[in-house]
């Protein structure tokens, strides 16, 4: 991770706008839209509506007011059907609420570490790999047919296939 | 008055940077303008938690989704595939996956040897020295030998991996006995120059975090500027100014304030792409058009219709890692074979499915409903599990299919453009084809689940053929070195001069027919002097 041209993105107060009461409302639909299952756990168990919540904010304050929309026009409704009215109604406010769930949720270490994701981990390219394959011959059936383009009528001499 | 420098370009993309490279080795004195700024390599985020949300907004690829400083509004409601581009420093390579394809000498002779688009006037061999030397500049990793092109000298760094995904999809074609060769990529195997050697972030398209990417911004633009050209970002180019003779005098831009400064040039060349160009051409003369006698700009755009089909594999074949890029590209089924009910082909690519937000908050992944109890179980069989076929069609030569400016200027006051696009017949029927082959190949891999995206409307990533070069000035708008028939000192070194569009990625044709072209022009220029 040496000498890479990144920055941390800078402390954001967009987050400080999102109420208590926001984050539960989110912590109900968000279980709603991610439910635990096959070995993973539910959104709010992974904390999209907590710690999570904070770093989606810092990255994507322009999620931060679609967001509180999405969750105003939810009101106290947090099952899929409301959600999919949403879809319907305020296009903008459900993309946003969506992607900030989903965004939250395989930021989770928790998450990521169940699915072997290793996002964080680099492995610098080793081009022997190729190369001995191909010492081992898996091109040999693809040389030994010979070429395959099209020789053009007016090519130069000594080109033909 | 004196010019203000030898040779103005206009955009800093691909085609933009190597003329600029070459131009300033030949001692001219050279101002380029890009519309946009240099690449913020800060928001890449591959590598970090928060990768994939920062990308969605600041590496959209979608201009119209970006809105980013440069940005013009593309209206494509008239079109069946949206143009995709990045404006900045670096242009799209800043965002392309890297994919390094020569065209095929037959993709040079399609009206000979199909009796469809318009022959090149020139061909694979002529281009072919170019090809050798861009390849240098772009740190270009492969195997030579690929029996699919004429024997060529191999390219300055080894090929990628195959890793779990390569190898799997080449033993598949080994099983069909169709073709596949190693994938070449513009992106460095080993430190290369100012780039670096690959980590396989699966990032290519997002901002690549590492600088393994041969983006021009890179390459060829960080030890150009402030030294031998004169690079000014922010400043969108109105027009082109003619004299009283009808020779390009210089342009006219306006700054990231709206203010309009006026550059006095000897030549001008325009590397704006395919939807730039026409633009700019249509806006000059205070709106009436300049180097149109013929009536092709903006006509013939051709966008290179994109499908893909995706595999889910029930071992993990860690596939969120690995370049995007390619691992393998096949050529098995490119050349024209009139039982299929189409002529020309498709190119294939097998790349590494990447993060999991692109493959749950998306159409492409099939019409399963993610949300609820799905989620999991879907995020768990497509992460890592997948792997993704591309194919490239070659898209043929319509003048219907056109560009033309949008009455609603920005907010700068400069129009943006219009693209009426219709994907043709052939088009249709060829990707068909060429989806069902390789829904042949994920079942030869052993893909438990196939999703299979023919035709898909919001990629058109290569832009090409809205200012057609040819001999003749009645049907063309430039010459064969990119000179504007109408207008002798005003050049076209992008995309737009392409007569027929391969079924191939185009930058590697793009970077070297701008090098042949900015030798020419030196050639004509030392000539001139010689002359007087």
């Amino acid at each position: 991770m040496t000498g890479h041209e990144m920055t941390e993105p800078a402390p954001d107060p967009a987050a400080g706008r999102i109420t208590a009461d926001a984050r539960e409302r989110l912590a109900r639909v968000a279980d709603t839209l991610i439910p635990a299952g096959a070995g993973l756990p539910s959104a709010s168990t992974a904390g999209v509506h907590t710690g999570l919540l904070d770093q989606v904010a810092r990255a994507r304050p322009d999620l931060v007011p679609p967001l509180l929309d999405a969750l105003d026009a939810l009101g106290d409704a947090s099952d899929l059907a409301a959600v999919e009215r949403l879809a319907a109604e305020a296009k903008q406010a459900y993309e946003a609420l969506t992607l900030v769930v989903a965004g939250a949720y395989v930021m989770s270490p928790q998450v990521t570490a169940t699915l072997r994701y290793a996002f964080h981990e680099t492995e610098v390219v080793d081009p022997r790999d190729t190369l001995d394959a191909v010492a081992e011959g898996i091109l040999d059936q693809v040389k030994a047919r010979g070429p395959l383009y099209r020789v053009p009528p007016d090519a130069p001499s000594g080109h033909g296939s | 008055m004196r010019a203000e420098c030898d040779v103005l370009i206009v955009g800093a993309g691909p085609s933009g940077a190597v003329a600029a490279q070459e131009f300033a080795r030949s001692d001219m004195k050279v101002v380029c303008l890009e519309q946009g700024d240099w690449p913020d390599y800060g928001r890449a985020r591959a590598g970090h938690p928060d990768y994939e949300l920062v990308a969605r907004k600041h590496w959209a690829w979608n201009p119209n989704e970006r809105r980013n400083v440069g940005d013009y509004a593309v209206d494509d409601t008239e079109s069946d595939i949206s143009a995709l581009m990045y404006n900045g420093v670096g242009g799209s390579t800043v965002m392309y996956a890297a994919q390094w394809e020569r065209f095929q000498p037959s993709d040079f002779r399609t009206r000979t040897l199909d009796g469809v688009g318009d022959d090149w006037p020139f061909d694979y061999w002529d281009l072919e020295p170019y090809y050798e030397e861009v390849e240098r500049q772009f740190a270009v990793s492969g195997l030579a030998g690929d029996p699919a092109l004429p024997s060529m000298t191999p390219p300055p760094l080894p090929p990628f991996p195959l890793n779990k995904v390569g190898r799997r999809g080449a033993e598949a074609l080994n099983k069909l006995g169709w073709h596949w060769w190693p994938g070449t990529n513009a992106i460095a195997t080993a430190d290369y120059g100012p780039l670096r050697a690959c980590d396989q972030r699966a990032a290519c398209p997002f901002g690549c975090p590492t600088g393994a990417k041969a983006s021009v911004d890179r390459t060829h633009w960080r030890p150009l500027a402030g030294k031998d050209v004169r690079l000014v970002v922010r400043a969108t180019v109105e027009q082109v100014v003619l004299d009283e003779r009808g020779r390009a005098r210089g342009v006219v831009y306006a700054d990231e304030n709206g203010a309009r400064h006026r550059i006095e040039a000897g030549v001008v060349v325009l590397c704006a792409n395919a939807l730039g160009t026409p633009r700019i051409l249509f806006n000059s003369a205070d709106g009436s058009g300049i180097a149109n006698s013929s009536g092709m700009v903006g006509r013939r755009l051709m966008t290179h219709p994109f499908g893909n089909a995706i595999g889910i594999f029930d071992e993990d074949l860690e596939s969120w890692r690995g370049p995007l890029g390619q691992y393998l590209h096949s050529l098995e089924f490119y050349e024209t074979d009139r039982s299929r009910g189409f002529v020309r082909g498709a190119k294939w690519n097998l790349i590494p499915s990447g993060a999991p937000l692109s493959m749950m908050l998306t159409t492409m992944w099939g019409d399963q409903p993610i949300w609820g109890e799905s989620f999991t179980r879907l995020l768990r069989e497509r992460l890592g599990h997948s792997v993704i076929w591309g194919v490239i069609c070659e898209d043929l030569p319509d003048a219907d299919n056109r560009v033309t400016l949008d009455g609603r200027p920005d907010e700068h006051g400069i129009p943006g453009v219009r693209i009426q696009y219709r994907a043709s017949d052939n088009t249709r029927a060829m990707m068909a084809w060429h989806i069902d082959r390789v829904s042949e190949v994920l079942d030869a891999m052993g893909a438990k689940q196939k999703i299979l995206n023919p035709l898909i409307p919001g990629i058109g990533w290569h832009l090409m053929g809205t200012a057609v070069m040819g001999r003749d000035p009645e049907h063309t708008v430039v010459d064969p070195d990119g000179q504007c028939h109408d207008v002798p000192n005003l050049y076209i070194f992008d995309s737009s001069v392409f007569p027929t569009s391969s079924g191939t990625n185009p930058v590697a044709t793009i970077a070297a027919n701008a090098l042949r072209c900015a030798r020419s022009l030196v050639a004509r220029r030392r000539d001139l002097a010689a002359a007087s």
